[in-house]
């Protein structure tokens, strides 16, 4: 059993280094030219497009459904391209770009919620907003399919950084916007939660 | 729940300092209670694992990757002295075309010219992905060589092909993983393998219902490939140029993949 953490934690560890340490061949193209640039947005684009499948699946944590996540992943990517002058290479482009589909994804909420007429709403509560009005939550979260739909948004996603993508409780912390003992409770609950569905799952076609 | 059942996970994350971590090591050994939660925990974590990673295999629907693909780039608005991308695509397109007129028959008896003339725009794709992964150390690949099955598996469904992964052993070649790539508007398998020096030699596949006949060798932005045709797909092995041993590379992987 100590073994099985101990491999964890190792391959999260390697994983994390690699996030922080990780070489990019536009390191050795040292002077900044016109051309640099075309070169840097085109391999961002590509870049880009290697993570779709991982962005898709970050989404739809956050939105629930697949039809929504695919537009929040579009939006995100083309954010990122207008921004492509923000973006280093040195640094590890999945913890910009899912920050930047989280921050649309907020955005969007928030402004789903003064709609509603129900104000500004704190990052760390948005998660409450999901549809809640509107009864979409639980009929989109079908497209989220077996026992991960079982779990809250702000738990679901939490997860998927931390047992998933390798985050460590502090990057997730930053990412999401949220202090580290709150993804230590919501990774907790959420593991609890799933552990619960495994003992007596709900329904058997979800 | 206590603080100290979260601490459960957090054990199981790697979370705690290393006082923290042996008290639960002690608890653990003490407690058939405690094991047990950690059990659980674990259980619930490959459930997770499992769910999340089979959300992998969905392919990205074709207009999602379309749009990012054809999205403009900020510096096209920006640079005062631009460069067009038009000059930069054109030295590409004319490169080619040299290598096109002048590189038939490289491996004899094999070459088609005529499908060489209409060499899809995906090569050039597949030049400037090998440019930008080849120097990623520690992010080459999406998924490592220890998934294997679900490479093949997970490939095979988005590319349309069949995705086998050959072993190039013989040629000093390491298999470290794979990748999924967007070229000319298709999705494109890309099996990444290094050798001993840490150079990196790449095998795309792209599904066709034309696959080209015989071998083909050019050299596209600095990088080495020979294409070929299989069922249902072309292939192409791309390495450094000038790389000596590529023909044999191919030739294996043409039998092996």
């Amino acid at each position: 059993m100590l073994t099985l953490q101990v491999s964890r934690t190792e391959r999260y560890q390697s994983h994390r280094s690699s996030l922080a340490s990780a070489p990019s061949a536009a390191m050795n193209w040292c002077a900044f030219s016109p051309i640099r640039e075309v070169n840097l947005s085109q391999d961002l684009k590509k870049q880009l497009i290697a993570m779709l499948p991982r962005l898709r699946r970050f989404a739809r944590t956050m939105t629930r459904s697949a039809t929504e996540a695919d537009d929040l992943v579009q939006e995100a990517c083309l954010r990122a391209l207008s921004r492509s002058d923000q973006w280093n290479p040195d640094h590890p482009l999945d913890r910009w770009v899912f920050r930047i589909t989280r921050n649309l994804w907020i955005s969007e909420l928030r402004k789903r919620q003064v709609r509603l007429g129900q104000g500004h709403v704190p990052a760390e509560e948005t998660s409450e907003l999901v549809n809640r009005d509107t009864g979409e939550e639980t009929m989109a979260a079908t497209q989220l399919k077996g026992k991960i739909a079982a779990l809250p948004q702000d738990l679901s996603a939490v997860l998927l950084l931390v047992s998933v993508e390798g985050y460590s409780y502090a990057e997730t912390a930053e990412l999401m916007e949220i202090p580290i003992g709150t993804v230590m409770s919501r990774v907790h609950r959420a593991r609890k939660l799933l552990a619960k569905e495994i003992a007596e799952p709900v329904g058997a076609d979800r | 729940m206590t603080r100290d059942h979260e601490k459960l996970s957090a054990f199981l994350d790697g979370e705690l300092s290393p006082e923290e971590t042996r008290e639960i090591e002690l608890a653990l050994e003490s407690s058939a209670e405690m094991r047990e939660e950690l059990e659980s925990l674990m259980a619930s974590d490959r459930a997770a694992q499992d769910e999340f990673a089979a959300m992998l295999d969905e392919p990205v629907p074709i207009e999602l990757a379309s749009k990012v693909e054809n999205a403009p780039v900020l510096s096209a608005a920006n640079s005062p002295s631009k460069p067009s991308s038009f000059t930069w695509l054109t030295a590409i397109a004319a490169c080619l075309a040299l290598i096109i007129g002048g590189a038939g028959g490289y491996l004899a008896g094999s070459t088609n010219n005529t499908q060489l003339a209409s060499a899809p725009g995906w090569l050039e794709d597949i030049a400037d992905y090998h440019r930008v992964y080849a120097g990623q150390e520690r992010h080459l690949v999406e998924v490592a060589a220890s998934e294997a099955d679900h490479i093949e598996t997970w490939l095979t469904k988005t590319v349309g092909a069949r995705v086998k992964i050959p072993d190039l052993s013989q040629h000093g070649l390491t298999f470290r993983g794979a990748r999924l790539l967007v070229a000319a508007g298709k999705p494109v398998s890309q099996l990444m393998f290094t050798d001993e020096l840490g150079q990196v030699v790449a095998l795309c596949l792209i599904q066709t219902d034309t696959p080209a006949d015989g071998f083909t060798q050019r050299t596209i932005d600095g990088f080495e490939m020979i294409s070929w045709g299989g069922a249902n797909a072309n292939f192409v092995i791309v390495g450094d140029e000038g790389r000596a041993d590529l023909k044999e590379i191919a030739q294996t992987a043409a039998v092996d993949a």
